[in-house]
């Protein structure tokens, strides 16, 4: 029989799923009952938090909005932002592209083709203060998406940005992402490793953190990008205690420089990702929190409440989305919000129907922000707190987790933490198999995807509405930064980046952050910064 | 098996380090009998073609998911024929516009796969491009 006789057959005699296993592959039960689970909870907002972090949840206070956007110039990316606000927006949350995420100009040879694409381009102070014109830094929130030592050398911008607006530090809220290992396309080696040597650039992301603490009470001084690790393909376990492992790295790093834990930990979160097996999601979300609260108080000797706070931003995830019927993806995003949302997460950016195919235009944009303002408003799912706790599958499911995630932290600690497995090459070997998995799941169903692997359409002819970015702007870019360079004061540029040269080799131990801050103020662009890094520590790039 | 022996040179141009399905595509050719000669990211055009000379290569297979594509596509055709390369295949995936497709076959890139295109599928399409003609420099 053909296969198209056998799968309509098949519908007819009662449509089956493939498997019942979760996305990591956890076996789900027929039913539920006491018998998986009869415990006590906390009350929400008591440790250890598996009912969230809050007593009264969403209704004291709904999740921030905050859209990821980000592309060509920052004047361009300024005008989105305020579109993006107009519309009921209410963090920002700012893209860079990949040349500012690498420390490189615009004229870069290797970075031409690629500017104003993936984020928006950001090398001066001066492209700070375009992009964040009109808009009050005291009273939204930002989230400023860039890695070590690039998170440097951008927050300088901002905080200069802050000054020179008469704005007090300790009033801006944010988050500067700042993870050294997890931004750029997840934790692969080649990707964090060639652009700047690894062990100087975890070393910049705590000298920022160590001058944020003090200073900024209001601010994230990393945001662990989980999100990321999980777009590589592995699954909800990996990723929580990939994420969860490399924190570990950091407090003991940022212990280990004399900072009190109850200090700084409040300051740390997470960016998580909201995948499509609902339950599964939840619960991960659940177990995060409660090992985060418990591994503060009893590894790390945390007494403040704040400190034991698992604090988590959700995209939802764009792996499962696809490029065949595109509205679909609109559905998918919508069940991932709803299950960040019964998750108790702080923050939500539900990624764009038109993913597979470029950035979001407005109206996509708007999409997203108008599927979150419906679950808010309309589906009163936010009205009582934690409405899944007690539930027999999800508290089985989460203490399940739970206990698998302990069990691969255990792992990853043996092995001398998460830096030392990246550094070794064990994340990367997890990362390929995970990703060879995947696609295999894909291919022979295990994983079903509507209109790609299940109610394909052929010859489907897609019509969309894309994205594109302005014919001339990467020119205008290049030609911007080129006369940049030429029209300034050279004497303090020169003097600042030389500073910063010999700190690098004679001190190395001392903080980077203000020496780079100064060259900010100096008018050095992004890549004058960090090669004089690079350059003292003659560590080359491709070209 | 037809493939048996034909050389791919596969990798990441630019910036974009998006490499979830240019790493499965580089194995699912292995596993058919490819050989296939990874370059990894950041390589400009002039590198790819360079590898794709020194290696003897049958074709080249890059991927782009940050709007790049028409770029590097249009360069990368540019100076094959240049380099009296144009009997390389140039094979291009990733995350790109029905548009765009079409532009990219208009520059002379022989092969565009966009997200969700099935295994065989691809297969299928990069054998019987490889078969139409023999191999490369090999019988010239």
């Amino acid at each position: 029989m053909n296969q198209k006789r056998d799968k309509v057959s098949s519908y007819l005699e009662g449509e089956r799923v493939p498997h019942f296993r979760s996305l990591s592959e956890i076996e789900y039960k027929e039913v539920y009952g006491p018998s998986d689970w009869r415990k006590e909870l906390p009350e929400p907002g008591e440790y250890p938090f598996t009912r969230g972090i809050h007593k009264d949840m969403y209704r004291g206070r709904l999740w921030t909005r905050r859209q990821q956007s980000g592309f060509g110039t920052p004047e361009e990316s300024n005008e989105r932002f305020k579109y993006l606000l107009g519309v009921g927006q209410t963090g920002i949350n700012m893209d860079t592209d990949i040349g500012t995420k690498l420390g490189l100009d615009p004229d870069y040879p290797l970075a031409k083709a690629d500017v104003g694409l993936q984020g928006t381009s950001l090398c001066t102070y001066e492209d700070m203060k375009a992009l964040y014109a009109d808009i009050p830094l005291d009273q939204v929130s930002s989230t400023l998406i860039v890695q070590p030592p690039y998170s440097a050398v951008i927050m300088s911008q901002y905080l200069l940005m802050a000054k020179e607006r008469g704005i007090e530090w300790e009033k801006l809220i944010g988050t500067i992402m700042n993870c050294a290992l997890t931004q750029f396309v997840g934790p692969t080696y080649q990707a964090i490793t060639t652009f700047f040597p690894i062990d100087l650039t975890v070393k910049v992301g705590l000298d920022l953190m160590e001058f944020i603490v003090p200073r900024m009470p209001r601010w994230n001084i990393v945001n662990i990008n989980a999100y990321n690790i999980r777009e590589t393909g592995v699954n909800a376990v990996q990723e929580a205690a990939f994420a969860l492992s490399l924190a570990v790295d950091y407090i003991k790093a940022l212990t280990q420089r004399g900072l009190d834990v109850d200090n700084f930990a409040r300051r740390m979160a997470f960016f998580s990702a909201a995948h499509m097996d609902l339950f599964e999601e939840v619960a991960k979300l659940r177990a995060m929190r409660r090992i985060w609260a418990r591994m503060l108080k009893e590894k790390f000797s945390a007494k403040n409440d704040k400190t034991l706070w698992f604090r988590t931003a959700i995209q939802t995830s764009a792996l499962p989305l696809t490029a065949q019927q595109p509205l679909n993806n609109i559905v998918r995003a919508t069940l991932q919000t709803l299950a960040a949302v019964l998750a108790g997460t702080q923050s939500i950016h539900t990624t764009g129907y038109d993913e597979a195919y470029s950035l979001p235009t407005e109206e996509s944009h708007k999409l997203s922000i108008r599927t979150q303002q419906i679950i808010a408003y309309e589906t009163k799912v936010i009205n009582s707190v934690d409405p899944l706790g007690g539930s027999y599958l999800v508290e089985s499911l989460t203490d399940q987790m739970e206990e698998k995630i302990w069990e691969l932290m255990k792992v990853i600690e043996e092995k001398g933490g998460f830096i030392q497995c990246f550094k070794e090459g064990w994340v990367e070997e997890q990362i390929n198999e995970a990703r060879y998995k995947m696609a295999e799941a894909i291919e022979n169903g295990e994983q079903p995807m509507v209109g790609v692997n299940l109610f394909r359409e052929e010859d489907e002819e897609v019509k969309i509405n894309l994205f594109r970015p302005e014919s001339d702007m990467q020119r205008r870019r290049i030609e911007y930064i080129q006369d940049y360079r030429k029209n300034r004061d050279q004497e303090p540029v020169q003097r600042s980046l030389q500073q910063l040269n010999d700190l690098v080799r004679k001190k190395p131990e001392a903080n980077l952050f203000e020496p780079i801050m100064q060259a900010v103020e100096a008018r050095a662009t992004l890549q004058e910064i960090i090669d004089a890094m690079r350059e003292a520590v003659s560590f080359s790039i491709p070209r | 098996m037809s493939s048996k022996g034909k050389r791919i040179v596969v990798g990441k141009m630019g910036l974009d380090s998006h490499d979830n399905g240019i790493r499965i595509i580089a194995k699912w050719l292995m596993d058919t009998g490819y050989e296939v000669i990874y370059a990894g990211l950041y390589n400009t055009t002039e590198r790819m073609v360079q590898m794709a000379i020194e290696e003897d290569a049958d074709a080249i297979g890059v991927s782009f998911l940050g709007g790049e594509h028409l770029f590097y596509a249009g360069e990368l055709v540019r100076l094959l024929r240049k380099q009296d390369m144009a009997h390389v295949r140039t094979l291009l995936g990733g995350v790109i516009s029905p548009e765009d497709v079409e532009s990219l076959r208009k520059v002379g890139v022989d092969a565009v796969f966009t997200p969700g295109t099935m295994r065989a599928e691809i297969l299928e399409r990069i054998d019987h491009l490889l078969m139409e003609r023999p191999s490369g420099k090999r019988d010239k």
